[in-house]
């Protein structure tokens, strides 16, 4: 293994673009943990349906494919209301197993319903700035990936502004901290599931366009693996932590790549999971959790 | 107590006549149903269903050809009688492949199965047709650890393909013949200076076999190929830019990729795209496909490819015209062209009927027994010899092989192939493009 810093900085320049996607992911499946305690394993076809819907409208409209994420996250948005008001809303809190099998089925459904728009062949996309590339010393960073790493670090801080400095954002995180106290306080907590699973939906689905317009291949059945590890990164950065997704995701992408180039492709998952049984073994509530009462 | 008698009683004549009828129904032979029933294994979902796809479109088509024909003649039926295909979908994985097998030989109660891709997924079903002895003409699973395994009777498995050390010998000696001389000459290095070769593959009996061949050739033949990088991924790898980084720091002349059409297509872009890598990518051929050529786009260019099929480089000879055919009605049944797996599942249907035919009987033995005489003529992949017919050690056939090079065809925008090895196949002469770059010397 050839080990100098221009080689070792371009593994991480790597694994930070990997964890961007792996964090836009895991951030909207913990905030739809975080308020509404629901598994939804289902959540890798919210990225999926983000690269058709990008795929589709790149094709019929020919516009640059970042800005199609002004399309693909509304889209999502309304998909993972409609998912939220169907499926989630008639079975909260009948069971963890109803959860379960309802995230299985609409897996199944999803991708049986892509295939059959789209069918089930690989698809990928060609960025317009696929060609240009910025020479750092010894790195070459392509802008595209320059942009998604940009673009995700906006969207991270407009969610944190939302968060932080609206009425809307205040109430989601009332709703996450305390359920009840915030139906005591006159918040519409169901109104609350809907926009969360919903803004959850339309993160996954920016991760989808990023996907896209990175040049990666997509097909119906793309979306299991990421949703995996989506799941990894918000149990090692704490179920219902916001940060411990954002760092999890960060952590997962680094270790990835630097596995690949330590000890081959083939390692990679296995040692993304080695870390996070460290990790639980040691603080067993994830990186950012907190033990419950 | 007399009651009790005649409660059992009447459980030993149920009993006995569920054992009969069940003994009848595993001997009644599908022909009886006026048809033969051939189970078709194929990857209809997950990482392989591109693949997969052509294998049921291009089996479906031989089917629908050999019946509008009339059918098959079986001789101890009198008569001819059509082909039912049935399809297996493996989804992919080792858990569907036995699943679908189990059903096809089970449930469905087919007379010969054909079909199967990935070497993973072929081996972990070939135990439950050993045990069921149903004849099996394997269109994929390339891997010698699939065919020369000892730890099952696989007698009645027929490999219509060439193993991992066939179609890496072919691709070394490309390598070594052409590729390492011109790549000498252009940039002035001295004759006998070492290629270096990186070798990227999946982690997989087909992987692991394709890079055993290659080593244990070198090897053997003491070629001047330093072999400077071994990276495996995971089967339906899509990331491959720290994987190409880490190829890229040993300066590699060449890279051998091991791959499926959806991991090829990823690795060749990022390859030239985001890692910078102006190098060769010789790749297998699995992954002659339409569906490759449309996907790679303008990153295919110059790029090589061992390959015994291409649905745009058909090659001058006797094949010529039933390729052609082929193509032409695949085309107007399907729209757009099958690939290279589909041809030698469309190939192996025929093989099926052929060896019915000569069997003149659907009984599982003697169909084996015809497969393992079989001499039939050469159809659209060249043979060796001209000669469909399987070898008595391991059951397989044997293939010329050849190479292919890519160059866009601005019509379409997408790389087209042309054959460049061996001698008496090549419509013309390799070349390096301008943008390549030789690693250290």
């Amino acid at each position: 293994m050839d080990g100098s810093i221009g080689i070792l900085s371009q593994v991480a320049f790597w694994g930070l673009y990997s964890g961007c996607i792996y964090i836009l992911l895991a951030t909207g499946l913990n905030l739809i943990f975080g308020v509404m305690k629901i598994v939804n394993f289902a959540h890798g076809e919210f990225l999926m349906l983000g690269t058709y819907v990008t795929f589709f409208l790149f094709v019929i409209s020919g516009f640059n494919p970042y800005v199609l994420l002004i399309c693909s996250i509304p889209v999502l948005i309304v998909v993972g209301i409609i998912v939220e008001r169907l499926c989630f809303r008639p079975i909260l809190g009948t069971g963890k197993l109803n959860e379960i099998f309802i995230s299985l089925g609409l897996i199944y459904i999803f991708q049986n319903m892509v295939a059959m728009i789209w069918t089930d062949e690989w698809r990928s996309i060609k960025s317009p700035f696929s060609d240009i590339t910025i020479s750092l010393g010894p790195l070459q960073l392509p802008l595209d990936y320059l942009i998604i790493i940009t673009v995700t670090i906006l969207i991270l801080v407009a969610f944190y502004l939302f968060l932080q400095k609206t009425a809307l954002g205040r109430a989601i995180r009332a709703a996450s901290q305390n359920r009840k106290g915030a139906m005591l306080m006159g918040i519409n907590v169901e109104k609350m599931d809907m926009l969360t699973f919903g803004i959850g939906a339309g993160l996954a689905g920016a991760a989808g366009t990023l996907w896209a317009v990175s040049g990666q291949v997509f097909n119906p059945y793309m979306g299991s693996i990421p949703a995996i590890k989506g799941f990894a990164i918000i149990i090692l950065g704490g179920l219902g932590s916001i940060p411990g997704a954002i760092v999890g995701g960060l952590a997962i992408g680094m270790v990835e790549n630097f596995t690949a180039y330590t000890l081959g492709g083939s390692w990679k998952d296995a040692v993304s999971f080695i870390l996070l049984i460290v990790v639980l073994v040691i603080r067993p509530t994830g990186l950012f959790g907190e033990a419950e009462e | 107590m007399k009651r009790e008698s005649i409660f059992c009683i009447f459980l030993a004549i149920c009993l006995t006549f569920l054992v009969l009828s069940s003994g009848c129904t595993e001997q009644q032979p599908a022909a009886q149903k006026g048809e033969i029933k051939i189970g078709v294994v194929a990857s209809m979902t997950g990482p392989a269903s591109t693949t997969g796809k052509d294998i049921w479109q291009s089996a479906e088509l031989a089917a629908e050809e050999i019946n509008a024909r009339g059918g098959v003649y079986v001789k101890d039926l009198g008569r001819s009688i059509p082909i039912h295909l049935v399809q297996g979908d493996d989804e992919s994985t080792r858990e569907g492949g036995q699943k679908a097998v189990s059903k096809l030989i089970t449930q469905d109660n087919v007379d010969l199965l054909v079909g199967g891709y990935s070497s993973a997924v072929v081996s972990a079903h070939q135990a439950i047709v050993a045990e069921y002895k149903v004849p099996y003409i394997i269109s994929g699973g390339s891997s010698t650890s699939v065919s020369h395994r000892t730890d099952i009777d696989t007698s009645y498995m027929f490999f219509h393909r060439p193993n991992t050390d066939d179609s890496g010998e072919a691709s070394v000696m490309f390598i070594n013949e052409v590729i390492r001389p011109s790549i000498n000459s252009k940039f002035g290095f001295s004759a006998d200076r070492k290629l270096r070769m990186a070798v990227i593959y999946q982690d997989s009996p087909f992987g692991k076999g394709q890079l055993d061949a290659v080593k244990n050739l070198i090897k053997t033949e003491n070629l001047p190929i330093e072999v400077v990088a071994e990276e495996p991924f995971k089967m339906g790898e899509s990331d491959f830019r720290t994987v190409l980084t880490s190829v890229k720091s040993k300066n590699p002349d060449i890279i051998y990729a091991v791959t499926f059409l959806n991991e090829l297509v990823p690795m060749t872009q990022q390859a030239r795209r985001d890692v910078g890598l102006n190098t060769l990518i010789l790749s297998i051929e699995n992954n002659d496909d339409p569906d490759y050529y449309k996907g790679v786009g303008s990153y295919g260019d110059a790029q090589v490819m061992e390959s015994r099929f291409s649905p745009y480089a058909v090659p001058k000879g006797s094949t010529e015209e039933a390729t052609r055919q082929f193509l032409s009605n695949f085309d107007k049944k399907y729209g757009g062209f099958a690939g290279m797996m589909g041809a030698a599942t469309y190939e192996s249907v025929y093989v099926a009927a052929e060896a019915i035919e000569k069997a003149g009987s659907l009984e599982k033995a003697k169909i084996r027994d015809a497969l393992a005489n079989l001499a039939m003529p050469q159809m659209m992949e060249i043979m060796k010899g001209g000669i469909i017919s399987f070898s008595p050690d391991f059951h397989e056939s044997k293939f010329d092989l050849y190479v292919v090079q890519l160059a866009i065809d601005p019509a379409s925008g997408e790389p087209r192939p042309t054959i460049v090895w061996p001698e008496n196949l090549k419509a013309k002469e390799f070349m390096l493009p301008d943008w390549y770059t030789p690693g250290s010397t």
